[in-house]
């Protein structure tokens, strides 16, 4: 069955946004991360406009999100002191890479740096989460010894800033600081790549602020959730384009999604879903080289968007 | 209101003149004078949820011994689109804007032959019919020059015609002979849903010895009715209210979903 979407003006079939919203909702539930990576992209292939595909991924998200973060707080996994601290990062962040995308476009070649940062940062990121999650499972005894030996630099660093402050749910003691710079970090990457960012928080919180793998999905999802209520907003308000019908046939799924990834993810060791998360991020950073290096069909593109 | 007084009775007269015609042509058929003739059916498409695109009709009578050249357009207008190419010799990606000015959203021609064999150059451009008269029409900005119009410009057809946007067809129009020295003719055309709503014009050449002979106009206008256009209304004009609504929706559905599941899922 077909809807009209009143703003995107195209028609759909309906099992398309609720089958893709079920996909991504899934994959949002299990790894904490809002997909927009995956979204954004496929709804342009299906023929939305990019800007509204965008936007009302935004919004998709913000109900994916809400139900993963639910799901994972029913079972005490989001940490609110830390996930508090990297949206105030991400906050101060957003504003600042907001105005790096002005300087970027007043230089010339924008799009060049924005595609280069974003294969490199999915490549390097997925490639450091794949090998040291494979050589972590392989050397199950020998963890803790490794991980002493790579913490003690960072560690003395970390630990020798002032706030220091106990994050109860993580289980880890950092100064406030810390988050704030690191989500502040984000969000400055995430401002100039048009995306989430949530496939860099996730490495963030797992590999520099320590905390468990089952934390940082909850925490990183409710995160996810203030960031994405604020772009639906500001989309919805400055340029318009949020399509509420999409955004409900998106929903539709992906809220379920996430139910059922939150549950799955219980199942999986922390080392696996990593694994998985690091597998997806290298199959679209492959996807993102095939598109800037084969000859597209169509030479000519809407305006707007990426 | 005064020109309005004066302008009514001349309307009236004109519809009565139209009506008697109308009645004229069919009561006396060999009589009525010769004269091209168009009509859209479905002329009033409205847009709702289960909108999919539509169909639309064109049919009219014209002399027989004519070739019939059937156009329909959007209102022209000006639309910037994302040029890609290639950089570093290597990548594509996004390398600037291009520029179409006096370039209709909408642009589709059918024909009872090849417009080349039935048109001459000068009559195409003198009525923008045909992809290559656009082409002479459209202003394309920047290029270096003609040779690089050309080239964007034919990719802006591909563009055009991946979205069913533009078309062009010289088989689709039937024609049956009347027996008083005229021709029925008739088109069936599907309507892509990508077409925007507006008002659409539907012009029609009877064409002779490569020349344009006679023309007639008809309009198809789209348009977006009940939810549909309620909510594209707010999406445009209360960006502040359906924002909040978009974003409380997605709340509340989230939120309500995980009630749900907390109910069936009641291991966990």
């Amino acid at each position: 069955m077909y809807l009209y979407l009143p703003v995107a003006l195209t028609s759909i079939n309906i099992l398309i946004p609720v089958g893709l919203g079920l996909a991504v909702g899934l994959l949002s539930g299990l790894f904490g991360v809002g997909g927009g990576f995956l979204m954004t992209p496929l709804l342009i292939m299906f023929g939305i406009p990019s800007t509204v595909a965008a936007a009302t991924d935004s919004n998709q998200i913000v109900a994916a999100s809400t139900s993963g973060t639910y799901a994972h707080w029913k079972v005490g996994n989001v940490d609110f002191k830390m996930g508090l601290y990297l949206l105030l990062g991400g906050f101060l962040g957003g504003l600042v890479g907001v105005q790096g995308i002005k300087v970027l476009k007043a230089m010339g070649n924008a799009d060049f740096v924005i595609k280069m940062t974003y294969v490199l940062m999915l490549g390097i990121v997925g490639s450091y989460m794949l090998v040291e999650s494979i050589m972590s499972m392989k050397k199950k005894p020998s963890v803790a010894e490794s991980k002493q030996q790579k913490e003690s630099g960072m560690a003395k660093f970390l630990k020798s800033l002032p706030l220091q402050t106990h994050f109860e749910k993580s289980g880890v003691t950092h100064s406030a600081l810390v988050p704030v710079i690191l989500g502040g970090f984000v969000g400055i990457l995430a401002a100039i790549m048009g995306v989430g960012g949530g496939f860099l928080m996730v490495p963030v919180m797992v590999y520099i602020l320590r905390m468990p793998m089952h934390v940082v999905v909850g925490t990183s999802l409710f995160q996810i959730l203030f960031t994405c209520i604020e772009v639906t907003f500001l989309q919805a308000y400055t340029n318009h384009s949020v399509d509420f019908i999409l955004a409900v046939l998106l929903l539709l799924g992906s809220t379920i999604g996430a139910q059922v990834g939150a549950v799955f993810g219980r199942k999986l060791k922390g080392e696996q879903l990593k694994i998985l998360l690091a597998l997806i991020v290298l199959v679209v950073t492959i996807k993102i080289i095939f598109e800037l290096t084969l000859s597209p069909s169509l030479l000519i593109s809407q305006a707007g968007g990426h | 209101m005064k020109k309005f007084k004066i302008q009514s009775p001349k309307f009236e007269i004109t519809v009565f003149l139209a009506f008697a015609f109308f009645v004229l042509h069919f009561t006396f058929d060999r009589t009525a004078a010769a004269e091209l003739t168009a009509k859209a059916n479905h002329d009033h498409i409205q847009i709702d949820f289960f909108y999919h695109g539509s169909t639309v009709s064109v049919k009219g009578v014209a002399d027989a011994g004519t070739d019939l050249v059937i156009k329909i357009t959007s209102p022209e207008g000006h639309q910037v689109l994302k040029k890609k190419g290639k950089v570093g010799g290597l990548l594509w990606m996004n390398v600037g804007d291009l520029k179409f000015e006096h370039a209709p959203n909408f642009y589709s021609v059918y024909s009872t032959g090849k417009l080349e064999d039935i048109l001459s150059p000068e009559e195409m451009d003198k009525y923008t019919i045909g992809y290559s008269s656009l082409k002479n029409h459209v202003e394309v900005t920047p290029v270096t020059g003609d040779e690089e119009k050309t080239a964007w410009f034919n990719e802006f057809l591909k563009f055009k015609e991946a979205s069913s946007l533009y078309a062009m067809s010289s088989n689709k129009i039937s024609t049956t002979p009347l027996d008083n020295g005229r021709q029925e003719y008739y088109i069936m055309t599907d309507w892509p849903y990508q077409a925007t709503p507006g008002d659409y014009l539907v012009t029609v050449y009877a064409v002779k010895n490569k020349k344009v002979v006679e023309q007639a106009e008809t309009k198809v206008n789209v348009e977006q009715v009940g939810m549909v256009k309620s909510l594209a209304g707010m999406a445009r004009n209360n960006g502040v209210l359906y924002g909040a609504l978009s974003v409380l929706a997605a709340l509340s559905a989230g939120f309500g979903v995980g009630l749900i599941f907390r109910k069936g899922g009641g291991a966990h």
